[in-house]
């Protein structure tokens, strides 16, 4: 993302036209009772803004906690190597430019100006050592996975890092940028603080265009703009990112007019947000993905005939279209279209993933394909998490049709960390799978999902040797063409059962705009891209 | 020589006040250890895992796998584990919490004071209001005024808190902004008016309670014999109150020391309604997460709190019941 940050003088004007564009969008998108609000770039300073965050963080260091909101809270604080566009392209970011000579081999050259928020210029040594310990299980535990096909990490030169591979990974590159495993940190903060960055007391330490300058669990963090950032100087000069867990009270602090930008707003409450005088709601894509996960050591789910009746009692039409009120989009592969976007544009992902087999909504069929396995009507349990209610209510759609069918399934409500836990344990034979891509790889989910070791016990030698093809393929073409087949192996197999791929919906006051709104946005420098907005004339 | 007399019994006393000291002092510690095992039993047998909760839904190597087992001592028996966690505890290591990677310590410590601030002023809050409603009501026992008093006792003990707080937000923070919405603030000031519409939606519901127990004990003096005899002797009513309102004194405040233990629960959901950092977050969030150092350190400090309040409630009754002071003190 951040193409206007790149090269950012060049880009002033077609930041002025973009922002306009984008507010059409977005109050295209916005709908509800409220007169359209066209926006536009005011080009003054913002002295403080404050954004809502659905739930607290307790370590800012993603290596040691993963969630989506960590990777948002990092993303404008510290940098990876490479970025990632809005269309989901690679783009510099600490490394201006970088050659792969042999499909193992990665050279980058740092950018001459990358200074770390202390004034201190970033030394290739710095990456190498923020890139070992992205790699470290115990420095890392939450991204070493996504760098174990690393195998070395040499600074060559004083601008100069070469990074070899154990074998040809083509989503390696999408591990370097922050959206994927390596943010870069100076080694001298990391040893100060024994390791152990990210928390109230050592803050974090980047490169990015804002700085942490107060953190405090279950209550906030603020982040002030720096001036040593490589690109333009953000208009916002602090960022205050509040935590407010409870969703009543942070739609009460928005219509107070507490909160100018808020993250997640959760979909049966949209309707409300809209409302919201002098402010409205965006939506987009989120490179999520939820599904049905069928664990094969699970009796009856190691069924194949099972499997597929459950596949076709979901309605997938019904649930994106009325339950989820739109703000979901029936999922034909466990890849998004987006994560296509190095590849095709969207309307040209979204034929080619229609082409994977589909488990059409049919009751006759499922019932057709239960008295075929012997099954007969049977009871399960399908639990969702306490932060998704959406999943919930497809989840009793889902109880509904299963019903009529003779299947008797029990829906139940439980905290996010039991539900974790339920994942591939093999007691559960029927959950959700709801995943956020960062990378946007498109091997980022079904590798996860169809791969070796994956949490539904299905063992296939075909997709390991399909994924280790795809992994290999230089072209991005050639490789979305071997992740096909790995799609049409998990839906022969009804593996998983796609359901829908998820739309992030955010609150803007009319005060702030948002030069490129895409679902690469939030995980790139995005401080850079809010502006003080004015309605146009 | 005469003397002597008060002083020898003045000291009797004291050792006296000090042995009992002692033996309940003694008695909290051993519930301190009983608590801390069950705690530490419950939180290891309920549903989750750390290992998940720290990696997330997402792939893992089984080298992350297995380091986070070893970094914890996850593989270990769990009388092991508490073991090592009692000896630590004990020479005053309460250890590092899991999800914070912070010092147990050091966590608690930048928490305490919002939970403690928020407890005080909606414990001074239900007693300033709830104890002279509750003396009225028993005062006009019968009469339309005490209905009142009931029915708002009534309302305050059956609103769940959740709501009411959101009610409160409504009204106080949306409707008439008077009262931020969330958060708990930049300075003392500031906090304390961060704390009042948290503090009212803890209060309610334990005022309400608070009422009801001094009515009840105001009537059943206002109905003793003592003071029915006080009456024969043909004494003001002024003084005839006084002496009931000594007497209901012991039970209105045991029931303030119970409600006191009361609000430390309720700081759980306050807390969360309006993001406010405090103990009571901090323990469900840690709950969840399985941080076991957290969750022992917050409770244990919780139950020592609670322990303090009885003892104390039980010596005030030395200070303001003659009969007891003898009793207890001449054994």
């Amino acid at each position: 993302m951040s193409r206007s940050s790149t090269r950012p003088r060049t880009r002033r004007a077609l930041a002025a036209a973009l922002a306009t564009a984008a507010a059409l969008v977005l109050s295209a998108c916005a709908g509800g009772p409220k007169a359209p609000t066209e926006l536009t770039d005011s080009g003054k300073e913002i002295d403080s803004l404050t954004v809502a965050f659905p739930g607290s963080l307790s370590n800012l260091y993603i290596g040691q906690e993963s969630g989506i909101l960590n990777y948002y809270l990092a993303s404008t604080v510290q940098e990876g190597l490479v970025g990632v566009d809005a269309a989901g392209k690679f783009v510099p970011a600490l490394a201006d430019t970088w050659e792969t000579p042999d499909p193992t081999t990665y050279v980058f050259h740092l950018r001459d100006d990358a200074k770390f928020q202390n004034g201190d210029a970033v030394a290739p040594e710095d990456v190498v050592f923020s890139l070992e310990q992205a790699a470290d299980a115990k420095a890392s535990p939450s991204t070493s996975y996504y760098l174990s096909s690393l195998e070395s990490a040499e600074a060559t030169g004083d601008r100069e890092v070469t990074i070899k591979t154990t074998k040809p990974d083509a989503a390696f590159l999408s591990n370097l940028s922050s959206a994927g495993a390596l943010v870069v940190t100076q080694q001298k903060y990391w040893e100060e603080h024994q390791g152990k960055v990210g928390t109230a007391d050592s803050l974090l330490l980047g490169t990015g265009p804002y700085r942490v300058t107060e953190f405090q669990p279950d209550s906030h963090v603020t982040l002030e703009r720096v001036d040593t950032w490589w690109g333009e100087l953000p208009k916002t000069k602090q960022i205050r990112v509040d935590f407010i867990p409870d969703e009543n009270t942070r739609l009460l602090a928005a219509q107070k007019g507490d909160v100018d930008v808020a993250f997640n707003v959760p979909i049966n409450q949209a309707q409300q947000w809209e409302k919201i005088g002098g402010g409205r709601i965006q939506s987009v894509n989120d490179l999520s993905y939820v599904g049905l996960l069928f664990d094969q050591k699970v009796k009856p789910f190691d069924d194949p005939d099972v499997r597929a009746a459950i596949a076709a009692s979901f309605d997938r039409t019904a649930v994106a279209e009325k339950l989820l009120r739109g703000y979901g989009e029936v999922a034909t592969s466990i890849m998004t279209p987006e994560s296509l976007g190095k590849a095709y544009d969207g309307d040209a992902a979204r034929e080619l993933l229609a082409q994977v087999p589909q488990h059409e909504f049919d009751l006759d069929k499922a019932k057709q394909l239960l008295e075929q396995s012997g099954a007969g009507g049977f009871t399960a349990e399908l639990t969702y998490p306490n932060t998704g209610p959406q999943l919930g209510i497809a989840a009793q759609a889902l109880a509904e049709n299963l019903k009529q069918v003779g299947v008797t399934l029990t829906v139940r409500e439980i905290p996010i960390e039991e539900w974790l836990a339920t994942i591939g344990d093999g007691e559960h034979g029927l959950s959700f799978m709801w995943y956020f891509s960062t990378t946007g790889d498109p091997a980022e989910i079904n590798g996860y999902l169809v791969g070796p070791d994956n949490p539904n016990h299905f063992e296939s030698t075909e997709a390991a040797s399909l994924l280790d093809a795809a992994g290999a393929a230089a072209d991005p073409k050639d490789r979305i063409a071997k992740l096909l087949e790995l799609e049409k192996l998990s839906a022969d197999n009804t593996v998983n059962a796609p359901l829908w791929w998820g739309k992030t919906i955010m609150y803007f006051s009319n005060e702030v705009g948002v030069h490129e709104f895409s679902p690469y946005t939030f995980l790139g420098p995005w401080g850079t891209q809010l502006y003080a907005a004015e309605a146009a004339e | 020589m005469p003397q002597k007399q008060p002083n020898s019994r003045e000291s009797r006393m004291s050792r006296v006040l000090v042995r009992t000291l002692a033996i309940r002092l003694a008695g909290v510690l051993v519930i301190l250890l009983l608590i801390s095992f069950l705690t530490y039993s419950l939180v290891y047998l309920a549903p989750g895992d750390l290992v998940k909760n720290l990696l997330g839904n997402r792939p893992s190597s089984p080298e992350a796998i297995a380091q986070i087992r070893e970094q914890y001592h996850l593989d270990d028996p769990f009388f092991v584990r508490y073991l090592d966690w009692l000896w630590a505890a004990l020479r005053g290591d309460f250890g590092v919490s899991i999800r914070l990677q912070q010092s147990v310590t050091d966590a608690i410590a930048s928490r305490i004071g919002n939970t403690v601030a928020l407890a005080l002023l909606a414990f001074v809050m239900a007693a300033a209001v709830a104890i002279p409603l509750g003396i009225l009501s028993a005062a006009r026992e019968g009469r339309r005024s005490d209905r009142a008093f009931s029915a708002l006792a009534l309302l305050g003990l059956s609103a769940p808190s959740f709501a009411l707080a959101i009610l409160l937000l409504y009204v106080f923070a949306m409707l008439i902004p008077i009262f931020p919405a969330y958060g708990g603030g930049a300075d003392p000031l500031d906090t304390l008016w961060h704390l009042v519409l948290p503090a009212v939606a803890l209060a309610a519901g334990i005022g309400a309670i608070l009422q009801r127990i001094t009515r009840a004990a105001v009537l059943r003096e206002l109905q003793s014999d003592a003071v029915t005899f006080a009456r024969s002797r043909g004494l003001s009513e002024n003084e005839v109150r006084r002496i009931a309102l000594r007497s209901a004194l012991i039970p209105i405040v045991t029931g303030a020391g119970l409600i006191l233990t009361f609000i430390v629960g309720g700081t759980i959901v306050v807390e969360t309604v309006f993001a406010l950092p405090g103990l009571g977050s901090l323990l469900q969030e840690s709950v969840l997460f399985k941080d076991l150092p957290v969750v022992q350190a917050v409770t244990l400090l919780v139950a020592a709190v609670i322990a303090v309040i009885t003892i104390a409630v039980d010596l005030s009754y030395l200070a303001l019941d003659p009969r007891v002071r003898t009793k207890e003190l001449n054994r």
